[in-house]
């Protein structure tokens, strides 16, 4: 049984090794968790990390370089925010760059489900990882992002594919220029 | 889709009011209906004893905004207030404690009256309950320990005027509070969890409802993957349930067994093959099937107000009642309540689910109309506002009666301890262990040993007499309940009963003034439900217990 | 008026009440551990921290106050908003924008003579273990998960087995409308805040490509406003939730787009909820969820009667919306959990090693047996074995020593290893020279 509220305590001592004790930093468990989730990252040769600071893991850019499907010859980065709060909150992704795709905004959020309302502390930034990756592959149109994508995607799948490489090269589709990102 | 409409106007520049911004919290849970009532309303309170509780139950009172108060209280504020009152401070030392307690309690809102007694006036109570010119109170509370005079004539008063009458006792560790109604008190807006109330009525489909899931789903295989994955659920379970009776000669599934089999059907047209891999629409559908697919059915409370027999004619002619027949009549002749109209979110194209929605709005609007139409009809039922019909129709479900066996009279404490002690009584224990009354016996969980312990000192309003001995509480209690006496967890509890001498924790207090200001808001306000009658709580083991006493 | 006050009310005579509880066993008091004749002076020295000074923070100020509490700091980084004044007694109109700390600890200090309330206007995150190793007992009245977390992770890792002062009870308060529960935690020894996070239900996401193309309900089109309008149009350089031109400019939008979908029910009122996330609050709520709470503070300063939290029940939970209805359980502690369940152990280390050396003496640790460890210490990344990048840019430190590293005696390290998928370890470092 404790007896942290007994009176008698000889509290000078453990004042004294509490100072001791003090300033030095803790490892939080959210950092621990990051820690853990980077080190059992499976990149494969289609991604590639890149930590700005390597200190702060908490926020770095993922790069993908799909090798199949149609947007085969791009390169995509999105940077990752982790809140202190992680896992208990999913890490915030944005895509850097402007791009013709259904599930990616004009601004570069990004629609996946495990990104916002199905996250859970259980899932680790590999299941985003392979989560994204799989939007190059699959673009979904039932609920997307960016509506003019989405519509030509489902209307015509051969025009999709074109408007992508038009898109990906630097072009315009439907009056909206996009950014290069042919490598 | 509809097309944009490029031209309109903002809407101005909202502004709440200053009361809606101060009230913003607490409108969230009663809205403007539920401040109006309390902001009407006039609450007594008789105060005695060590008189914390009751300022306490003000304070919160207070906060939201009653519309006045009167605190009588025969005190002079002494040096043991300081330690436990908060409402009280050095410069009304022997003062009159009414006086401190109402002055420090209007700092509080602005917006709130308050009045003191005894003062130079009125100097007892008497004149203060039986002055028919002052507003009537809507609530009146009194703290134990009460001079039986004063008690007297508060029951007098409540039933004169069909008030409802609140009892406190806090000592130590250990406190109760009952709540006497001057009979049966029904409540419609109930609040019930968002999640309980869906009603679809899949198996009670009307045909508008029909004709638009049969042209939603008359293609449905070969309809394109988006258009597949954005019907509604309702609409799911409507086309298979049609698929289904046609094999199951015009019957819906009915047992668990068929249910569960429905429901392999609905998973097994879900299709795979798109970029998704699935359909979250299906697996709503999917998710729905058990507790969506439920004959409709009288919900007991709903079925208590329906077979109520009424004691008094004047009560029957309230709205209330007026509107509860005309449901039982709409109840007896479609056998279904009037549709609530709600529909869940659910996965769907904006337009369809909107579609959807004013479908169930129609059909509740005419469900309401009929029901207003019958109100009409009953002498009396010409005043009655169409919202309250409206309201009853949307929580028709969850409507409740309170006090249903009350029966209009409030017995006096001799009477109700006399009752307690009938049912405690060594003659008719074998039928108390069977009964609902089973949880006041002592069981060892059982609050009611707290209750029983408290019952002795009701009425040693002098704090400064020789203190109770636990001996003596014991002595007590064993004339109410024969050989409670010898009953471990009653002499525990009058051991601390006794350790208290009659004073109050500050804590204890508070929390039992939370516990009774939200009753009190409850029964004003007449939303969510009260308690029936009685609460128990025990601070040592931070546990309460709801008793019908 | 102050000789009276002086002559009359003398200190027995004024905690009358308190102590004839505090100072006395009663049937269920513990008397191996209970002491009635010193607790008056213990109590009136026990130095507490209330954390939050709102709805729930008011009502512990004076609680503790009231329960014979003479030394009590409070921390709160708010001013006082109009809304508050529905339930946080101790604030009037004419204080809306000071602080909240300051203006609860003035007002009960004035009320109540004898108390000693400090201040701090200011977040948790601003102290350091220093600061908190201070109090003997911590007691929450907030409203983020975020900040309870935070001060449970502080208070679990302040542990230290051998110094039984570095054990601090926290007491932790929470409502909504007329639901709230109280629960008690000491620290390493029952469950925490942490192992309890299943207990706050997370608010329910509504998928982006919903608000984006398929909105239904008013809600939809408020966090469309919220989400996507606002940072594409950037009507304003920064969100201001408490900014009505803000919170009127999300209205209108979410106005506008509700019309073109023809759903109903965007107001204001639903906007500031939405976007502020509001939970409804009351005084009677709160007064009885920060009763319940100092109420345990009482018990466990005292041992007056058994206080929740050890060896059973811990966990009381409050709801009024239909009767009364409580349910008062023991929460138990997760083995797993990734604070109180992952205490750092002490590693000893020679500060001469290189961090090579450091690494390679993790594959023959006996409690370790890791062959590819990564390793930081907060804010600093030692060495990452992948990802391969990250790898290259630590790739250096490999040489450094320890020392150069700038690791210090009793700091921190967090130890990973891919091979084992459940392993985080936290080591404390001691050093000695071999």
């Amino acid at each position: 049984m404790l007896k942290i509220w007994s009176m008698k305590k000889e509290q000078q001592k453990a004042e004294n090794e509490g100072a001791a004790a003090g300033k030095k930093k803790k490892v939080t468990a959210a950092q621990l968790r990051v820690q853990k989730d980077l080190s059992e990252l499976s990149l494969g040769l289609t991604m590639r990390t890149e930590f700005p600071d390597p200190d702060d893991i908490l926020s770095f850019i993922l790069y993908i370089t799909p090798d199949e499907g149609m947007y085969n010859g791009g390169r995509f980065s999105f940077s990752f925010n982790i809140p202190p709060s992680f896992p208990h909150e999913p890490p915030k992704v944005l895509c850097r760059e402007k791009i013709y795709h259904p599930n990616i905004d004009l601004e570069g959020k990004v629609c996946l489900n495990i990104l916002r309302e199905d996250w859970k502390p259980v899932l680790n930034l590999n299941a985003v990882i392979v989560g994204l990756q799989f939007l190059f592959l699959e673009p979904n149109a039932s609920d997307p992002l960016n509506k003019e994508a989405a519509e030509d995607l489902r209307a015509n799948r051969e025009g999709f594919k074109r408007n992508v490489k038009i898109a990906m090269s630097g072009g315009a589709v439907r009056g909206e220029v996009y950014e290069r990102v042919l490598i | 889709m509809t097309e944009v409409i490029a031209t309109q106007t903002p809407p101005l520049l909202h502004k709440p009011s200053d009361k809606e911004r101060k009230y913003d919290r607490q409108l969230r849970l009663w809205a403007a209906s539920g401040q109006a009532a309390l902001e009407s309303a006039n609450i007594l309170l008789v105060s005695s004893g060590a008189g914390v509780v009751g300022v306490e139950t003000l304070k919160n009172l207070v906060l939201p905004g009653i519309g006045r108060f009167a605190i009588y209280d025969d005190e002079k504020v002494n040096a043991a207030d300081l330690g436990v009152n908060f409402f009280v401070d050095e410069s009304y030392l022997g003062k009159p404690r009414a006086r401190a307690l109402t002055e420090l309690l209007l700092e509080l809102n602005p917006e709130v009256q308050g009045d003191w007694y005894p003062n130079g006036e009125v100097k007892s109570l008497e004149p203060l309950i039986s002055n028919d010119e002052a507003p009537a109170f809507t609530v009146i509370m009194y703290t134990y320990p009460i001079k039986p005079e004063y008690l007297s004539l508060l029951e007098s008063y409540s039933q004169k005027h069909k008030t409802p009458l609140v009892a406190i006792h806090c000592a130590g560790f250990y406190s109760y509070f009952q709540i006497n109604l001057p009979g049966p008190f029904p409540i419609v807006d109930t609040h019930p969890d968002e999640t309980a109330t869906t009603d679809l009525r899949v198996l009670a489909p009307w045909p508008e409802l029909i004709t638009f899931a049969e042209e939603l789903t008359k293609d449905i295989d070969n309809q394109s993957d988006h258009e597949h994955g954005h019907l509604p659920y309702v609409v799911i379970l409507l086309h298979y349930l049609e698929k289904w009776k046609t094999h199951h000669d015009g019957k819906v599934p009915s047992t668990y067994k068929e249910k569960t089999e429905f429901r392999s059907i609905i998973q097994a047209a879900t299709r795979t093959t798109n970029a998704e891999g699935g359909e979250e629409n299906f697996d709503e559908a999917v998710a729905a099937v058990l507790k969506t697919l439920v004959a409709p059915s009288l919900p007991s409370g709903l079925k208590e107000v329906f077979d109520y027999e009424h004691t008094d004619p004047d009560e029957q002619k309230s709205d209330f009642w007026i509107i509860a027949d005309a449901v039982k009549k709409f109840y007896e002749e479609h056998k279904c309540l009037p549709l609530p109209g709600k529909v869940p979110d659910m996965k769907a194209q904006s337009e369809v689910y909107i579609k959807l929605q004013t479908i169930y709005k129609t059909k509740a609007r005419k469900d309401a109309a009929e029901i207003l139409e019958t109100v009409r009809a009953t002498p009396g039922g010409d005043k009655v506002d169409p919202a309250e019909v409206d309201l009853f129709c949307k929580n028709a479900a969850f409507v409740k009666l309170i006090n249903a066996t009350g029966g209009g009279k409030i017995s006096s404490k001799a009477d109700r301890l006399k009752e307690v002690y009938v049912y405690h009584s060594p003659h008719t224990a074998q039928e108390v262990a069977n009964d609902e009354m089973a949880e006041m016996t002592l069981q060892p969980l059982s609050l009611f040993p707290i209750y029983l312990a408290l019952q002795p000192t009701s009425h040693r309003v002098d704090l400064n007499s020789p203190p109770i001995k636990a001996e003596k509480i014991l002595e007590e209690v064993a004339k109410l309940v024969s050989d409670a006496d010898k009953n471990e967890k009653v002499i525990d509890a009058a051991g601390e009963v006794a350790r208290a001498e009659g004073g109050e924790l500050h804590n204890v207090s508070a929390l039992v003034g939370g516990m009774v200001a939200q009753e009190l808001i409850k029964i004003i306000t007449k939303q969510y439900i009260p308690i029936d009658n009685t609460c128990v709580y025990d601070g040592i083991n931070s546990r309460t217990q709801v008793l019908r006493l | 008026m102050d000789a009276l006050t002086g002559n009359i009310t003398s200190e027995q005579d004024r905690w009358k009440y308190l102590d004839k509880i505090r100072t006395r066993p009663g049937p269920n008091t513990n008397r191996q551990v209970f002491d009635g004749s010193n607790v008056v002076e213990y109590m009136s020295k026990m130095r507490v921290l209330v954390i939050g000074a709102g709805g729930l923070g008011c009502e512990i100020l004076k609680n503790l106050s009231m329960s014979g509490f003479r030394d009590i700091h409070v921390i709160d980084m708010d001013t006082i908003d109009v809304s508050n004044l529905n339930r946080q007694f101790l604030f009037r109109q004419a204080d809306v924008g000071k602080f909240k700390a300051e203006v609860a600890a003035e007002f009960v200090m004035k009320r109540v003579k004898g108390v000693k309330i400090t201040p701090y206007n200011c977040k948790i995150q601003d102290f350091d273990e220093d600061f908190y190793m201070q109090f003997q007992l911590v007691v929450c009245g907030l409203d983020s998960i975020e900040a309870r977390r935070w001060i449970n992770s502080m208070l679990v890792n302040m542990v230290d087995e051998e110094v039984e002062d570095t054990y601090k009870p926290m007491i932790d308060g929470g409502t909504e409308g007329f639901k709230g529960q109280a629960r008690v935690i000491l620290p390493t020894v029952t469950s925490c805040i942490e192992c309890q996070l299943d207990m706050h239900a997370p608010r329910a996401a509504v998928p982006l490509c919903t608000l984006a193309s398929i909105p239904r309900q008013p809600e939809h089109c408020i966090e469309w406003a919220h989400v996507i309008a606002w940072e594409n149009e950037k009507p304003f350089p920064k969100l201001d939730n408490d900014d009505p031109v803000h919170i009127n400019w999300l209205y209108q939008k979410a106005l506008l787009r509700a019309r073109e979908f023809n759903i109903p029910g965007v107001t204001y009122s639903l906007t500031q909820g939405v976007v502020k996330n509001i939970i409804p609050a009351i005084a009677a709520t709160n007064s009885v969820i920060a009763a319940a709470c100092c109420n345990e503070a009482l018990k466990i300063a005292s041992n007056c009667a058994p206080f929740l939290g050890f060896p059973d029940n811990n966990y009381m939970m409050y709801s009024g919306n239909d009767s009364i209805y409580t349910y008062t359980f023991k929460h138990e502690k997760k083995d797993d959990c990734p604070v109180c369940g992952n205490l750092a152990r002490e590693l000893t280390v020679d500060p001469t090693w290189t961090l090579k050396e450091l690494v390679d003496s993790f594959a023959t640790r006996p409690e370790a047996q890791l062959k590819k460890p990564s390793i930081r210490a907060e804010g600093k990344t030692l060495y990452m074995q992948s990802p391969p990048g990250l790898e290259l840019q630590t790739r250096p430190n490999l040489e450094k020593t320890l020392v150069d590293l700038g690791l210090e005696e009793r700091q921190e390290i967090g130890v990973t290893d891919p091979a084992f998928a459940t392993v985080m370890f936290k080591f404390k470092l001691k050093f000695a020279i071999k």
